[in-house]
């Protein structure tokens, strides 16, 4: 009777393992042996949600992801300084960067038969130097209490941030900053000027007595806290992620010109030519636009996916519904910069020369 | 058989010579390359970066502001680190010892935790503009963000420690007995301080005081939070010309200069202080 039972039960246990061994997951165990990807990207909950959605499944195809953590400003910085040869395979690039890295050679094409996710992409965002990782909604991030107390309507273009009551309690980001150029873009055309004239943008802001000009976005998560600030430029994840640790704030989504109403700036993901893990590269790649990683990336950081399947599935989500602008029709008119456009080594000049109190 | 001792010396040395010298003489070499923009530069010697920086004016107010600030707040670090020094070398207590190590201790915390304090402290809500506003003192909550007082305060913050841990060891080298003999023949505390603490204290507070200035003219964290994108300082410009712009040839050009300043700087002071010296040894 023992030994029947015992029987049994290494029956059960051999076909369990049979089957777990034949699962495809198990199938492709071993694919990445041994490849450590570097990724260079931010860190916080940008890594986090990388950390959460792909790097369990890396590591079950056998690789290990290591990240080198920085703006991607700092990353292009050490890619120069390497002359090419990039300490990491994958690199987060932003898309006013993309006229330096045309010219230079530092990105391998990507074989977009090997990254399928791409069914999921708008056309625009994605080639074979880069594929479109996420977008933000630059948006006006308000204190909605303190504009009840002071009176004051909801902003809806930045030219409503000068005003007397918010002297000394506006943050915008510095130029250098990741949304910098997108935002001083929005804030020149809005105040009358165009990618060729951005004197108006820079008039603007000397008009609106801003208490800092942010260099990363977290900063304004803290200044909303610590009541320093009752309204930022900042895009939208920014806010929510203000929001989650207690303060009481929203987002505008601004209007720039006729029925141009809210910016845009996107992220691409580019394989570094340098890189000797280029399989291990697509493979993130695709990963990364997928639908996990996407809706992951969405929900806890505030970026806007990429992904078409995703965008539908983020009205569930009652904060991001708040913060985020999901109708498609709108989102078609918000402003995204064609950096080909623009002399940046100019616009940062005359911002220097301009904004610095010195 | 003579052991040469000396001759351990030269991997410590060659190793530091090296690191010191190798990756700023790079830097240097490219500030005389025309700047062609991403890490890239001309190809023939060419002074056109530091003729840009010695006629643009934006450079020269930047690097007025930096020797500004970096000198205000040395003269604060100076002000208030010599009373804490003085007291703790006077104490005969354990309590000296005690309050040294905490000092040791605090130059341990990291920059960015220090200054990200005093944002906390001078912010809007916090506990000091509440107090300045519920005591009438001020209407309004005082911000240090953006603010070249602001830029002081963190340098002075930086650097205090470090200037208690120099003054403490300079007020060691003064005898107590001399401070017994000038009150015992009827001098008041202030005079003691003026006619015998601080003559024999100057040279360890003037060499106190350029290595202070030093660090505060080299200092990027304090100036780069507090500054708020509205204050630059050499260093913060350095910083935003590499990391930011890539403009390597510049980014050297600017590093010499506040190189050459500092140096100069720190020549000139001492000239003055002997020639001072001098003539007060004359006039006796």
């Amino acid at each position: 009777m023992v030994r029947h039972g015992i029987a049994r039960t290494l029956t059960v246990l051999s076909a369990l393992t049979a089957s777990i061994a034949l699962s495809p997951m198990a199938m492709a165990d071993g694919k990445f042996d041994g490849v450590t990807l570097r990724i260079a990207t931010w860190g916080g909950s940008n890594k986090a949600a990388i950390e959460q959605s792909i790097v369990p499944k890396f590591e079950a195809l056998g690789g290990k992801i290591e990240f080198v953590t920085g703006s991607p400003q700092a990353n292009f910085a050490k890619l120069i300084a390497a002359r090419g040869r990039a300490p990491f395979d994958v690199m987060e690039i932003l898309d006013a960067q993309l006229p330096d890295f045309a010219q230079t050679d530092y990105l391998a094409k990507i074989d977009l038969s090997k990254v399928p996710n791409t069914k999921y992409l708008e056309s625009w965002s994605y080639n074979e130097m880069g594929m479109a990782s996420w977008l933000t909604q630059e948006t006006i991030c308000y204190n909605t209490e303190k504009y009840a107390e002071l009176g004051l309507p909801a902003p809806t273009t930045y030219r409503d941030l000068v005003t007397p009551e918010l002297k000394g309690r506006i943050s915008i980001p510095d130029i250098t900053s990741g949304g910098g150029l997108a935002n001083f873009a929005a804030i020149s055309i809005a105040a009358g000027g165009d990618l060729k004239n951005v004197k108006p943008g820079i008039d603007l802001i000397q008009d609106m007595n801003v208490l800092k000009f942010w260099s990363r976005g977290g900063e304004t998560v803290t200044q909303f806290q610590t009541g320093d600030i009752y309204a930022a430029v900042v895009h939208a994840g920014w806010c929510v992620r203000a929001k989650n640790a207690g303060s009481p704030v929203q987002t505008v989504h601004p209007v720039i010109k006729d029925d141009i109403v809210g910016v845009q700036k996107y992220g691409r993901l580019g394989i570094m030519k340098s890189s000797k893990n280029y399989d291990a590269a697509l493979w993130y790649v695709n990963e990364f636009v997928g639908i996990d990683n996407q809706f992951t990336l969405a929900t806890q950081t505030g970026v806007f996916p990429t992904n078409k399947e995703v965008v539908a599935k983020l009205g569930s989500d009652p904060v991001l519904k708040q913060m985020l602008e999901l109708d498609p029709a709108k989102l078609g008119k918000q402003l995204r910069i064609d950096y080909s456009q623009v002399n940046i080594s100019d616009w940062v000049d005359q911002w220097t020369r301009a904004i610095v109190t010195n | 058989m003579t052991v040469r001792w000396d001759l351990l010396l030269i991997p410590s040395f060659l190793f530091t010579f090296i690191l010191l010298s190798v990756s700023q003489t790079l830097f240097l070499e490219g500030s005389f390359y025309k700047d062609l923009g991403l890490g890239r530069t001309g190809d023939t010697l060419d002074l056109v970066n530091y003729v840009r920086v010695f006629t643009d004016g934006f450079y020269l107010t930047t690097l007025w502001i930096t020797v500004k600030v970096s000198a205000l707040a040395t003269i604060c670090t100076l002000v208030f680190s010599f009373p804490v020094a003085y007291v703790i070398a006077r104490m005969r207590s354990s309590w000296g010892m005690i309050l040294l190590s905490g000092i040791v201790v605090s130059t341990f915390i990291t920059i960015v935790i220090k200054v990200f304090g005093i944002i906390i402290i001078f912010s809007a809500d916090g506990w000091l503009n509440q107090f300045l506003m519920s005591t009438g003192i001020t209407t309004e909550p005082y911000s240090i963000i953006g603010t070249q007082e602001g830029v002081v305060i963190g340098l002075m913050y930086f650097t205090l420690g470090f200037g208690v841990l120099t003054l403490y060891s300079v007020v060691q080298t003064i005898p107590t007995s001399l401070e017994e003999a000038a009150e015992i023949h009827g001098a008041s505390r202030p005079r003691m301080f003026r006619r015998v603490i601080l003559p024999l204290a100057m040279p360890g507070l003037v060499a106190g005081g350029l290595m202070v200035f030093n660090m505060c003219m080299g200092a990027f964290t304090s100036a780069a939070l507090l500054g708020g994108g509205k204050v630059f300082t050499l260093p913060v410009l350095i910083q935003r010309t590499i990391m930011m712009e890539v403009k390597y040839s510049m980014a050297g050009t600017l590093a010499a200069v506040l190189l050459v300043a500092v140096i100069l700087i720190n020549v000139l002071s001492i000239i003055l202080i002997r020639r001072m010296h001098f003539a007060r040894g004359v006039l006796a």
